[in-house]
């Protein structure tokens, strides 16, 4: 250690490191004073990982809202700048990503968190750095924490979802149900409510948890068909939903399939041998297909048709850019203060933030609606309205059966 | 109720055991040769999988010639970036080079993601119908699987067994200083040792491919239990990888269809706990120099 020491630093290394931290000291007023000027926001998506596939896309499509923002001047006479980290579709490293996001950025809200687990670990950091945050992750327990008014979400939550599923298995004539997913925060609230509504038109419903790490379900797909279902609703993400539904079509299980639209995707289809998916049905969040906000964010990012996570947090910049305007200061207090002053309520209808931008400053009130829908929220950060679109594959394409 | 489960769940147990087995040999072959955990093997078992999976979808290659694409391309990964950025910490002992393995296991992983992007991989191969035998369901290509990580350890074994550099890397593994006094040269026998090794690994990630689906986490996933059977059963000892592996199958499988899949993870490393107590070497492990 004292080797270390003696002979690790020497005198002329000492000097540099000496004139370094001077010039550091120096210039630092400068780098405080560019930080004040510019207005900070972050999103922390999934840019690897399960949710890989989407968060790509939803950062792109909330850089591009600060983009047209600052094209026009920016907010309060300042630009934005919108600063990217990934979750990588996991607790800890989310919460890695958000310290630096609240610490070092100093970003006044964080947006687009897409993993349940991910919003729950991240939560109580930014409520606790009065860091604005919303989110796309739709367990129950989320908006159930100790939030003080710091989150809100544009997805809806899984009582309803689960409620949703559980009303399609009855809709669909299949009363016997077995949900098989992995261990989610919102597993069990979804399953309780998918369970009522299943018992609510005659059915049963049995429940696994199972391992996503596993490379076969082999013996989980066994226990399931031990009970003879009639639907069999996946509740997990793609890579292990491939898994289950390989060993199932292995197993010669040929009843109906139900899974989340986020994990039955395109990807997942393209991914598969083609007689494994084919009459899957799925279900999920339905943006607002046809609406103003819904063709604004197609022109903005150039892609035709978004998922719902990226209508989701267009929103959120959106909304966030314009609780900032309203308030009349760029920090997630305000943002906490004003955001349901702009989203809901008698005002002018806008659906981008530059028409709000001009709403506000000709001194009307403002009532946002975005791409993912009319964006209400409750006072625990719920939406109080939301779609959903019912999906089946046919012949290896995702095609929408209803809207509803 | 068990015995209608039971001759079920130990097949499947020995199944996914099986392919465990192959990168858990690859594991404990490197601990064997270069003392150290070598814990990139994860990544470059995904190296394989994605070298499988382009020979397979790309070049039109069916499975057994990919495996051979997904062994030489693990290979010659794995042995460049082990070289180029675990052997140099040597002086350092073997935690340095484990820690520096595992942080090459982390930029492998996002070189794959750099070139592949996240999403998801599947082979070109027939998605088959399991054949039921004497009431146990097996799947063609389970079988194949398990015919593959077979033939592999049994090549392996023969090649340790009766080649001139066999006895050499056996002989370095006993003893290298008494190795290296009858004029066996170390830094090849680590050379091949790693290219096989880590190679093996690739055509574990492949098989893994094959029957799930490739993305930048298949081999990462695979990790822990191959970590598992490799201590379960001895590290450093090569019967005792395929015998770690074989019980980490079989006690996760029966878990699952007796207790709760939730508890898999749990039983196994009770399992390991037991053994470590009684046996501190693993099963088949013998004393550490």
């Amino acid at each position: 250690m004292t080797k270390l020491l003696t002979n690790g630093i020497n005198r002329r290394t000492l000097m540099k490191g000496t004139a370094a931290a001077g010039l550091f000291t120096l210039a630092a007023p400068a780098i405080v004073r560019a930080q004040s000027e510019v207005i900070r926001l972050g999103t922390l998506t999934p840019l690897t990982g399960a949710g890989g596939p989407y968060g790509p896309v939803m950062a792109e499509a909330a850089k591009k809202v600060a983009e047209t923002v600052n094209a026009k001047g920016g907010i309060l006479g300042r630009e934005i700048t919108v600063i990217s980290e990934d979750d990588q579709t996991n607790p800890e490293a989310g919460v890695r990503a958000a310290r630096k996001l609240i610490d070092v950025d100093d970003v006044a809200a964080i947006m687009g968190t897409w993993a349940s687990s991910v919003t729950t670990a991240v939560a109580p950091l930014c409520w606790e750095g009065e860091t604005f945050l919303t989110t796309v992750s739709g367990a129950d327990s989320i908006t159930e924490l100790p939030h003080h008014g710091w989150l809100v979400r544009t997805q809806p939550n899984t009582t309803l979802q689960g409620r949703k599923f559980g009303e399609f298995c009855i809709e669909l004539d299949a009363p016997k149900v077995y949900f098989m997913s992995p261990q989610t925060p919102f597993a069990d609230s979804q399953f309780s409510s998918l369970k009522t509504a299943v018992e609510a038109g005659g059915g049963s419903a049995e429940i696994l948890i199972y391992d996503d790490k596993k490379a076969s379900l082999r013996s989980e797909v066994d226990t399931a068909l031990r009970t003879n279902p009639d639907m069999i609703v996946m509740g997990g993400y793609t890579p292990d939903t491939i898994v289950l539904l390989k060993d199932l079509y292995r197993a010669g299980y040929d009843g109906k399939l139900l899974g989340f639209g986020y994990s039955v995707n395109a990807k997942l289809v393209e991914a598969m041998p083609a007689e494994a998916v084919e009459g899957v049905y799925t279900l999920s969040p339905s943006p607002a297909e046809g609406s103003k906000g819904y063709d604004a964010l197609t022109k903005l990012i150039g892609v035709e048709a978004p998922d719902t996570y990226t209508c989701q947090v267009y929103d959120h910049a959106n909304l966030v850019i314009l609780s900032m305007a309203a308030g009349g200061a760029a920090t997630g207090a305000t943002v906490r203060e004003t955001i349901r002053t702009v989203a809901q309520g008698e005002g002018e209808a806008v659906s981008t933030a530059l028409d709000g931008l001009a709403a506000l400053e000709a001194g009307s009130a403002i009532n946002y609606t975005g791409a993912s829908g009319p964006c209400d929220f409750t006072e625990k950060g719920d939406i109080t309205d939301a779609k959903f679109r019912y999906d089946q594959v046919k012949d290896g394409k995702i095609t929408l059966l209803k809207i509803a | 109720m068990i015995f209608e489960v039971l001759p079920q769940a130990l097949a499947n147990g020995l199944v996914s055991g099986t392919i465990l087995a192959v990168p858990a040999i690859g594991f404990t072959a490197i601990f064997a040769i270069r003392l150290y955990p070598n814990f990139m093997i994860g990544a470059v078992a995904t190296v394989g999988a994605y070298a499988g999976w382009a020979a397979n979808t790309s070049l039109g290659l069916s499975l057994w010639p990919a495996l051979v694409v997904a062994f030489l391309v693990a290979a010659a990964v794995g042995l460049a970036t082990e070289k180029v950025a675990v052997r140099p910490l040597e002086p350092a002992g073997p935690l340095t080079m484990a820690i520096a393995s595992l942080a090459m296991a982390i930029v492998l992983e996002n070189v794959i993601r750099f070139i592949y992007g996240n999403d998801l991989k599947g082979f070109d191969t027939p998605l088959e119908r399991d054949v039921v035998w004497w009431g146990i369901r097996v799947g063609p290509q389970q079988l194949r699987n398990l015919a593959t990580a077979l033939a592999i350890m049994a090549l392996l074994w023969a090649g340790l067994r009766f080649t001139r550099f066999g006895r050499a890397m056996r002989a370095c593994a006993d003893n290298p200083d008494l190795a290296r006094l009858k004029g066996i040269e170390p830094v090849r026998i680590a050379d091949v040792t790693v290219a096989v090794a880590l190679g093996l690994c690739g055509i574990g990630g492949m098989l893994v491919g094959v029957d799930a689906s490739v993305d930048p986490m298949t081999g990462t996933r695979l990790l822990l239990s191959v970590f598992a059977a490799a201590v379960l059963g001895g590290l450093g000892s090569i019967p005792g990888a395929v015998v770690g592996a074989l019980s980490i199958g079989i006690v996760e499988e029966l878990t699952v269809a007796f207790l709760s899949p939730a508890y898999r993870l749990a039983v196994g490393f009770l399992v390991i706990l037991v053994v470590l107590t009684f046996r501190p070497r693993g099963l088949l492990g013998t004393a550490t120099r």
